[in-house]
């Protein structure tokens, strides 16, 4: 059902703007970035304002398609690969658009993906040498075909590759050292391949691209995008507010009456990929023992318990927050179906676990103890996020009600950083935007990451079923019921008490047609939108 | 005078230098992964961690990696930043004018106005007027400045439309608009942080003025002056106003440094691309180099400031000058 949500809820931002197009304006469009991308290069920086530029500049080999779907050879949606063809359970051959140029006329070949994959592999530059593991070789056959042998057979294998292939122009930079490409010519005058042509960034106030007419796959019908840099969600709210914006994405829930007092702008919702959790240590805290309170699944499952999470997910991020009993992120409802509530809150059955687990509140003062120690634990999380400090409040009050006393901490971000990784917690809230593919699991859940000091799993969670479950769905020929098992194995163990699988509000402003907003990757068909001759504005024309 | 000068500017460097190390190793002693500005939350394998630990020399004991960094320091150069991989003078550079431009209109307006109103206040103590440009001006100094912000922007530029509630300028104007277009677009940007900036500070020149104006309205000089018939302007400002500028001298020293990292909330709600926003960015990012860089700049520039009031201090008190 949710997966019907999301994409009824594309059609629905496609529908904004249905009147008849007489006549055509170029159109603008206009919006607020959190940082300055100085580093639009897709192969070298993954962070969102960074991505989100490159997405305009260079096309991936293909795109997800409207499910989201990440499994299986049909899965993808072609953009500068044209098709492909699976040679044997290891091998992909892509056949890359012959019609494909760089903005400075050169023919986009093979030669531009094996450039790319080996810079993406480079350890100085690596950005994707994690994600690109699973890949043994690329190699060009002659200009226009690529052939990825993969080191074991897996579902995604399509997936992996295409999506996250966003080919450099090999022509320009492979004199240059793999290290020394950031800081070249090419960082801050990117030439790209995609709809849009790079026309000039101002430090720290915007950057601006026109469309290229040339653009192998039609011109876009957005003449021109200007992202000005705003590091304020507040600032970026008060831009769209006065009209100097025309999208912005992750709406904060406080905003979102404001902007629904404002005619011109439509405020809807897209499947996201964050997904907040408290997390519990497995270690006690600072030291390599098995952590004395959280080990036992009971206690684990009594916290959970003790939360009204529908309450504490609504009330920080608005109506249609989910809140699941596994990390996983609106984004996977092809695998989920939209099941995205969990066990409900449940106090007596939280103290009842408590008690089967030697915790009971024989002094009467509200607090279980066990041998004459209180149930006492500590909860931190950054200072900078809000969200996160609201979702504590409300839990340390829920979590009193069951007999546990929880001290928050709330503690600078880079204090948090360096807790986390010694593992100087008890209970923590973290979370974030997941990866699009529910594989993507394996960074933070996995006994591998586990063991692993400088992986994503900080609470050091090791459980091999769910390892053996999640390999399956790996390898599935259709991953749903394994990829589900693993997450319901997950739900079944609490390594995590999800707070909050939020969904992306974004306004946009109604001028525009043929709006699509992907999830993750919000703005790859902004080229395809257009501005309604009828409701233009001066900055249109 | 010149020896004077001389001494005083050995001092600055001697203590420049002291701070520019007590600084670096402050930094260096921060918690946290330097790694982190390059990988964000990725992970990344051991070798890669190897490899990008050896070139940015982040696995470095802290004394060793203090004395690279003073030794790269001493060779001119502020290093390269680890988040953008860019050279931390060039960020620094493209970040310095805006904040530069938004600091000395502030401390212009808000000496022009304060020292006036104070000026005012302690000749006229007892009106009605005076009381309530005190209070005002208190209202606003306890006010943080993100609240007088936030305000001015709901009612200027969210509600009424007047001005543009952020940026340094309008990303839509044409690249060869005129100068007068030009023009009108940035003081239209200025305005709001401008006046937050003003509101939030005008207080400290007013009261400061204030109390060293009525210091000095009782004095003999000030008495016999008015004996004399002297009255008006000429009173206030060369009999009143100068001898009161001593401690207005010391507080312009002290404000310069601030010109530069105070304004850091105030940048961030109208996104002004400032060096403020960038402290606050790399400190959060754990960026060393580029939080070492504009650390530096402020140590030298409370020096500058400190040496400049300092040499004002002599111009308009004659009696230091022989000292």
């Amino acid at each position: 059902m949710r997966h019907r949500t999301a994409l009824h809820l594309l059609l629905l931002v496609s529908a904004l703007g249905r009147a008849p197009l007489a006549g055509q304006v170029p159109g603008t469009v206009v919006f607020a970035i959190p940082a300055d991308p100085t580093l639009p290069l897709p192969a070298l920086s993954d962070q969102t304002f960074n991505t989100d530029l490159a997405d305009q500049l260079f096309l991936r080999l293909a795109i997800l398609g409207p499910t989201f779907r990440t499994a299986g050879d049909n899965a993808m949606t072609p953009m500068l690969a044209r098709r492909w063809q699976r040679v044997d359970p290891l091998t992909l051959v892509f056949e890359l658009d012959p019609r494909a140029r760089w903005q400075d006329g050169t023919p986009v070949t093979a030669r531009d993906v094996v450039f790319t994959w080996q810079l993406m592999m480079d350890p100085m530059v690596g950005k994707g040498r994690i994600m690109m593991e699973p890949v043994a070789s690329v190699e060009g056959l002659g200009t226009g075909k690529v052939r990825v042998r993969f080191k074991r057979p897996f579902a995604e294998q399509l997936y992996l590759f295409s999506f996250n292939m966003q080919p450099l122009p090999a022509h320009l930079l492979e004199g240059i050292a793999p290290a020394a490409v950031a800081r070249s010519d090419f960082a801050t005058g990117p030439i790209g391949n995609g709809p849009y042509r790079y026309v000039r960034r101002v430090p720290g106030q915007f950057v601006e691209l026109r469309a290229d007419p040339t653009f192998f796959l039609g011109a876009p019908t957005l003449a021109r995008v200007v992202l000005r840099i705003a590091p304020d969600a507040t600032a970026r709210t008060n831009l769209l507010l006065a009209g100097e914006t025309d999208v912005m994405g992750d709406v904060p829930a406080p905003d979102v009456p404001k902007i629904r007092d404002v005619p011109s702008l439509a405020l809807v919702n897209i499947s996201h990929n964050l997904v907040l959790w408290v997390g519990m240590n497995q270690r006690a805290a600072g030291r390599d023992t098995p952590h004395p309170i959280l080990t036992d699944r009971r206690v684990r499952e009594a916290l959970r318990l003790a939360l009204d999470r529908r309450t504490m997910a609504t009330s920080v991020f608005g109506p249609g927050t989910g809140a699941p009993d596994a990390a996983q992120s609106q984004l996977w409802s092809w695998v989920t179906g939209g099941n995205l509530m969990g066990t409900p809150q449940n106090v007596a059955r939280a103290r009842a676990l408590l008690a089967g687990a030697g915790w009971r509140d024989a002094d009467g003062d509200g607090i279980v103890e066990r041998n004459g120690t209180p149930l006492r634990l500590q909860l931190i999380y950054p200072s900078s996020s809000g969200p996160r400090h609201s979702l504590a409040v409300q839990a340390q009050a829920m979590w009193r009600t069951a007999g546990v006393e929880v001290e928050l901490n709330r503690i600078e971000r880079l204090d948090f950083t360096e807790r986390m990784a010694a593992g100087r917690f008890d209970l923590t809230i973290d979370g974030g935007q997941q990866d699009v593919t529910p594989s993507s699991l394996t960074q933070r859940w996995s006994c591998a990451s586990a063991a692993d000091s400088s992986s994503l799993n900080t609470l050091r969670w090791c459980d091999p079923t769910f390892d053996r479950l999640l390999a399956t769905a790996e390898t599935a020929a259709d991953p749903v019921a394994a990829y589900r098992a693993a997450l319901g194995r997950m739900a079944s163990e609490v390594p995590a008490i999800v707070l909050a699988a939020p969904l992306n509000q974004v306004a946009v402003h109604r001028r525009y047609a043929n709006v699509q907003i992907w999830p993750a990757k919000s703005w790859l068909s902004l080229w395809q939108w257009r501005v309604r001759p009828d409701v233009a504005l001066p900055r249109d024309r | 005078m010149t020896g004077w000068l001389l001494r005083r500017s050995a001092d600055a460097l001697f203590t420049t230098l002291l701070a520019a190390v007590a600084l670096i190793a402050l930094v260096h002693l921060l918690p946290g992964d330097p790694l982190t500005a390059i990988i964000g939350d990725r992970p990344i394998d051991a070798a890669q961690r190897a490899a990008l630990e050896a070139t940015w020399g982040t696995n470095r004991p802290p004394l060793e990696a203090i004395g690279a960094t003073l030794a790269q320091l001493a060779r001119g150069d502020l290093g390269i930043s680890l988040a953008t991989q860019r050279p931390v003078a060039t960020l620094i550079a493209e970040r310095i004018g805006p904040t530069l431009l938004l600091g000395a209109l502030t401390l212009l307006v808000t000496f022009t106005i304060g020292l006036s109103l104070g000026l005012w206040s302690a000749l006229h103590p007892t009106t009605v007027r005076a009381r309530l440009i005190g209070s005002l001006t208190l209202i606003g100094y306890a006010l943080p400045s993100f609240v007088i912000g936030m305000l001015l922007v709901w009612l200027l530029a969210v509600q009424s439309g007047w001005l543009p509630p952020a940026g340094f300028a309008d990303p839509l104007l044409e690249v060869d608009a005129g100068f007068s277009a030009v023009l009108l677009d940035r003081l239209q940007h200025l305005a709001l942080p401008l006046l937050t900036m003003v509101l939030a500070t005008v207080a400290v020149p007013m009261r400061q003025q204030r109390a060293a104006a009525l210091a000095t309205v009782d004095q003999p000089w000030v008495r016999a002056a008015r004996a004399r018939g002297v009255s008006g302007a000429r009173l206030a400002l060369h009999h009143v106003w100068r001898p009161a500028l001593t401690p207005i001298v010391t507080l312009v020293g002290l404000w310069l440094p601030m010109l530069v990292a105070g304004a850091v909330f105030v940048e961030a709600l109208f996104g002004w691309p400032g060096l403020g926003s960038l402290i606050a960015s790399s400190t959060s990012s754990r960026d060393l180099p580029v939080v070492i860089g504009s650390g530096l700049l402020l140590v030298v520039l409370v020096q500058i400031g400190s040496l400049v009031a300092d040499l004002l201090y002599r111009l308009v008190n004659p009696a230091q000058r022989g000292a």
